[in-house]
C-alpha cells in the first residue's frame, strides 16, 4: 500500500462530524476499549472503534462513506460508558452516520427498519413477541404507536418534517 | 572453645520454596562447634533477631552464622544484634544462600539444598576461627565539593552551603546554570525556565558558604571519605575577573564569528563572550582557540605605538574594556591556575548531553530545518537568537507543518537501548507552546508510545490532543529534502496500520540524553564506575540512589540517568542530605577489615606497593637496613591484592585471614 501523506488530506470531515454531534472526535486516544464490547465488532463487520474514528482524523472520508459496519451500531451505548476520554464514541458512530444519511450512502439492512419506524412507530416489531408477551401476563399488544392510528399519524408528521424526511426515502 | 548459633533464613519463598530449610538446620547441628541451629520465615524480621538476641543474652553462643541473603544488604542488620548484647559485632557470619544458592538452583531443589549445606559448614568454619575486631575512626574536613554548576549543583550546593558546611561549587562553563538556564519553559507548568532558575543561580553565587569556582574543572582527586585533596584547574579567561563588570563591550567589539554554544550552534557568537544574558557569574572569557589576535596583539606581546596617532595598537576587545579588564601584554600560563582545596565529601553533579542530529544520516541532519529539541528550545527562548519568534533557520520564515520525532537515538540497539525518559513530555511542551501561540500551525508528533509517569504529566498530554495536536504511534524512519525547503518525513501510522508522510517545513527530534565524550577519564579520576547505559553507578538502585561504591562521593541529577528537572531538585537535595552526614558527624568510622603489615616479618622488598589500585601502601625508611612497607588505613579497602603477593605472609587481611579461609576451604572440600 502507497503512504499516506497525511499533510494532504482534507480534515473537512473532522468539523463536519462535530456539528453533526461528534464532538469528541478529537479526544480519541485510540485505546479500542470501545472496540473491545462493540457489537458491531462482534458482528463481524470490519470499520468501527479506533479504526473508524482514526479514519475520520486523518481525513479518509471518501474512503469510508460508503461503509455499512455504522449501520450496525446497537445504540448500546457499551462504549460510552467505557471510553476512558469520555469521547462519546456511540454520539461520534452516530454522527458518522448522519453524514452518511445525508450522503444517501444508507445501508440497504436500514431501510426496512426505517420504513417501518414510519409505518408504526417501531424500527424493530415483531409478531412472535405477542405469545411470550401473554405468557408473563401482559396485554398481547403493548399500550404503544402500534395498535394507535393517531400516534401514528403524529410520528409520520414528524419523520416527513424531520432532516429525514428532506431524504425522500419515505 | 567457640560457641557457634546457625540461623537459617526461609526468606518468605526465596529461599524456603527451593531449599530444604529443615534439613539444612539439622546438617548444621552436627558441625563442630555448633551448639544451636534455628529457623525463621524471615530471620531479618524483628521477631527474627529477637531469637538471635535471647541465645547471646542467656550465653548460648558467642558467635553467630545468619544463613540468608546477601551480607551487601543484611550483615549491617545482624551485626548490630550483635553489637546490641555487648557482643563484638565482627564474630558474625553470614551464608549467602540466596542470591548464590536458591536463586541460581531454582529447578534443582535436592542440590540447592546439598549446596546450602556446604555454603553453611564454610561460614561456621569461619566463624569457629573469628576473631573481634575494632572500628577505627578519623576526623572529617566540614566541607565539600560540588562538580557541575546545573540545577543539582546548584541545589546541592545551596542545601550543604545553608547546613552551615563549605561548599566549592565548580562548573566548567564560564557561567552556572546548566542545560536548564538554556529551556524556554518547563513541563508540566509551562513555568519560565530562566525565570525560576536564575534567582537560585544568584542565591548561589552570593551565598557566604559557598565558592563559586566557574570555568573550572577537575584536575585530580587524591584521598577518602572525610578528607579528599583536590586539584581544581581553573582555565584562563583573559579577562581580569576581579575588574569586568560584564558590560559585554568587548563581545560586542570581537570581529570573531564561532558557534554560540548556548544557543546550540543557531547563531554566533565572539572569541570575547558572555556565556548568556543571565550568567552568574557575569564574567566575560576569551576563547583563546578561536581568537585572531587582532592587530598581532598576541597574549604576553609587547604593545606597539603606532607611528600614525603616536598612541599604542589595542585589539578591539582592549580597546573596547571600560574597566581595563583586558591586557593582551599580560603574560597568561595558558593552561590556566590549579587550585587546591580539601573537602569531606563531594557531590557529582556533572549533567548530560543531548545527541547531535549528525548522527542520524537517514534523517536529512544536513537540513538547517531539522533540529534537535534543545535547538528548538533556544529557538523559542526570548534570550535565543530570534528573540523568541518562531522562524526556521533557512529561510527565516514562519513554518506552517511542524514534525516531532521522539525516541532518536533512544529505544535503539545501535545507540543506546534505554528510553531518554523527559523527551515526550518536552515535546508536548514544545508543540503545545507552539500551538497556543499560532492556532494555525499543524503539528504532527511521532511516538512509538507516549510515556507520561509523573504528577500531572498525562493530563498535560490529553491537553495537547485537544489542542488539536496529531499524536502518531509509530516510529520515523527517514526524511526527504523536497524542492522549496519542505522535508517529508516518512513515517508510519499504526492505528492506520499505514506508511504515512508529512510533508514538513520544520522537523524537532528528541535525540537521547547521554554522557559527555570526555566522561570516561573523569570518571577516573574520582574511581567512580559507568553502568551498562554509560551513566554512572549507583550503590544500590533502590536503597543507595545517591550513593556510590567510593565513599565520600555522591551523585545528583542526570549524570546518574535520564531525569526531569523536579527529580533533579529532589536528588540533589538528597545528595546534599547524604553528604552531609559524614560532616556533622565530625569523623568517620574505617572499616577494620583491612590489611596490616607485620613489620617483623616484613623483608622490604617493596612487591606490595605497585599492586594496591589504592595506592595506600608506602615504603617507610626505619631504623633497619631496609625500608619496611605501610598501609594507609584510611585508604585501604580490604581488597586483599598485597596480603596473597606478599612473599613473606607479612601481611594480615583482618577478618580473612589465612587459618579462616583455609578453614572454608577445608569443609567446602570435606
Amino acid at each position: 500500500m502507497a503512504a499516506i501523506n497525511l499533510t494532504k488530506m482534507d480534515k473537512e470531515i473532522i468539523q463536519k462530524i462535530i456539528d453533526h454531534g461528534g464532538k469528541g472526535i478529537t479526544k480519541c486516544i485510540q485505546c479500542n476499549a470501545c472496540a473491545s464490547v462493540c457489537p458491531v465488532a462482534k458482528a463481524g463487520f470490519p470499520l468501527y472503534g479506533r479504526l473508524l474514528f482514526r479514519k475520520i482524523q486523518t481525513g479518509h472520508f471518501e474512503e469510508i462513506i460508503e461503509d455499512s459496519s455504522s449501520w450496525a451500531c446497537q445504540a448500546c451505548n457499551r462504549c460510552t460508558e467505557i471510553c476512558p476520554r469520555d469521547a462519546k464514541p456511540f454520539e461520534i458512530v452516530f454522527a458518522f452516520r448522519r453524514i452518511q444519511a445525508n450522503e444517501l450512502a444508507i445501508s440497504t439492512s436500514a431501510f426496512t427498519p426505517l420504513m417501518n419506524l414510519h409505518a408504526t412507530g417501531h424500527a424493530v416489531y415483531s409478531e412472535a413477541s405477542k405469545e411470550l408477551r401473554q405468557k408473563v401476563g401482559l396485554p398481547a399488544v403493548p399500550v404503544t404507536s402500534i395498535a394507535n392510528e393517531k400516534a401514528q399519524e403524529e410520528i409520520r408528521t414528524l419523520l416527513d418534517n424531520s432532516p429525514m424526511g428532506e431524504l425522500g426515502i419515505f | 572453645m567457640a560457641k557457634v548459633g546457625v540461623y537459617v533464613c526461609h526468606c518468605g519463598s526465596n529461599i524456603g520454596g527451593v531449599v530444604d530449610v529443615e534439613a539444612v538446620c539439622k546438617h548444621a547441628e552436627t558441625l563442630p562447634d555448633v551448639v544451636v541451629s534455628r529457623q525463621n520465615l524471615f530471620m531479618c524480621s524483628d521477631p527474627g533477631q529477637e531469637i538471635i538476641r535471647q541465645d547471646i543474652i542467656g550465653g548460648v553462643v558467642d558467635k553467630v552464622v545468619v544463613a540468608a541473603c546477601t551480607p551487601r544488604t543484611h550483615e549491617p542488620i545482624f551485626r548490630k544484634v550483635l553489637e546490641g548484647e555487648g557482643l563484638n559485632k565482627y564474630l558474625f557470619e553470614m551464608a549467602n544462600i540466596r542470591d548464590q544458592d536458591s536463586w541460581v538452583h531454582a529447578n534443582d531443589k535436592e542440590g540447592a539444598t546439598a549446596k546450602a549445606k556446604q555454603i553453611v559448614a564454610s561460614a561456621v568454619a569461619k566463624a569457629r576461627n573469628l576473631l573481634p575486631l575494632e572500628d577505627k575512626y578519623v576526623d572529617v574536613t566540614k566541607a565539600a565539593l560540588v562538580i557541575g554548576g546545573g540545577v543539582a549543583g546548584i541545589f546541592s550546593a545551596l542545601d550543604l552551603a545553608n547546613m552551615g558546611n563549605k561548599v566549592y561549587l565548580i562548573e566548567k562553563e564560564p557561567s552556572i546554570g546548566g542545560v536548564m538556564a538554556q529551556l524556554d519553559k518547563t513541563f508540566p507548568t509551562n513555568d519560565c525556565s530562566a525565570c525560576i532558575l536564575t534567582p537560585v543561580m544568584v542565591d548561589a553565587g552570593t551565598h557566604p558558604n559557598i565558592e563559586l569556582l566557574t570555568y573550572s574543572e577537575i584536575d585530580a582527586v587524591e584521598g577518602y571519605i572525610g578528607n579528599f585533596d583536590v586539584k581544581i584547574r581553573r582555565k584562563q579567561a583573559y579577562v581580569d575577573w576581579e575588574k569586568c563588570t560584564g558590560c559585554g563591550a568587548c563581545a560586542d567589539a570581537c570581529p570573531v564569528r564561532t558557534p554560540n554554544e548556548f544557543n546550540a550552534g543557531l547563531d554566533n557568537r565572539g572569541a570575547a563572550f558572555i556565556h548568556f544574558p543571565q550568567a552568574v557569574p557575569k564574567k566575560a572569557v576569551i576563547d583563546m582557540p578561536n581568537c585572531i589576535n587582532c592587530g598581532g596583539r598576541t597574549i604576553g606581546s609587547e604593545q606597539k605605538i603606532s607611528k600614525k596617532t603616536g598612541k599604542p595598537i589595542l585589539a578591539p576587545c582592549e580597546r573596547a574594556c571600560p574597566a581595563g579588564a583586558i591586557d593582551r601584554s599580560k603574560v597568561a600560563d595558558p593552561n590556566g591556575e590549579i587550585i587546591d582545596v580539601k573537602v569531606g565529601a563531594i557531590i557529582v553533579a556533572t549533567g548530560y548531553k543531548v545527541m547531535d542530529k549528525d548522527k542520524f544520516k537517514n534523517l536529512a541532519p544536513d537540513s538547517p530545518n531539522v533540529l534537535t529539541a534543545l535547538q528548538l528550545e533556544r529557538l523559542i527562548s526570548a534570550t535565543g537568537p530570534t528573540g523568541g519568534q518562531f522562524l526556521r533557520p533557512s529561510d527565516m520564515k514562519k513554518p506552517h507543518t511542524v514534525s516531532f520525532l521522539s525516541c532518536i537515538g533512544s529505544r535503539d540497539e545501535r545507540h543506546h537501548t534505554y528510553c531518554s525518559r523527559v523527551c515526550c513530555m518536552y515535546m508536548i511542551k514544545q508543540a503545545k507552546l507552539l500551538k497556543e501561540k499560532y492556532p494555525d500551525l499543524e503539528i504532527y508528533m511521532h511516538f512509538m508510545d507516549v510515556r507520561t509517569p509523573g504528577k500531572d504529566f498525562d493530563e498535560y498530554y490529553t491537553g495537547a490532543i485537544d489542542m488539536g495536536i496529531n499524536i502518531i504511534r509509530g516510529r520515523v524512519g527517514g526524511i526527504d529534502m523536497l524542492p522549496g525547503d519542505k522535508l517529508r518525513v516518512m513515517g508510519f501510522d499504526a492505528d492506520l496500520a499505514s506508511n504515512i508522510e508529512i510533508d514538513a517545513d520544520l522537523v524537532v527530534m528528541a535525540t537521547a540524553i547521554e554522557l559527555q565524550d570526555d566522561i570516561k577519564p573523569f570518571a577516573q579520576k574520582l574511581s567512580l564506575t559507568l553502568d551498562g547505559s554509560g551513566f554512572f553507578k549507583e550503590l544500590h538502585p533502590k536503597l543507595k540512589p545517591v550513593e556510590t561504591p567510593v565513599e565520600g562521593i555522591f551523585l545528583a541529577g542526570c549524570c546518574q540517568g535520564p531525569k526531569d528537572i523536579p527529580d533533579t531538585v529532589a536528588q540533589a537535595k538528597g545528595a546534599a542530605a547524604a553528604a552531609a552526614v559524614p560532616l556533622a558527624q565530625g569523623r568517620v568510622k574505617v572499616n577494620p577489615t583491612i590489611s596490616e603489615i607485620d613489620r617483623e616479618k616484613c623483608s622490604g622488598c617493596g612487591i606490595c606497593e605497585p599492586l594496591c589500585p589504592y595506592g595506600a601502601i608506602s615504603m617507610i625508611a626505619t631504623d633497619a637496613a631496609h625500608p619496611r612497607a605501610r598501609i594507609e588505613m584510611t585508604q585501604c579497602k580490604g581488597c586483599g591484592v598485597c596480603t596473597t603477593a606478599c612473599p613473606s605472609t607479612a601481611i594480615m587481611l583482618h577478618g580473612y585471614t589465612e587459618n579462616q579461609i583455609m578453614a572454608q576451604i577445608f569443609a567446602l572440600t570435606a
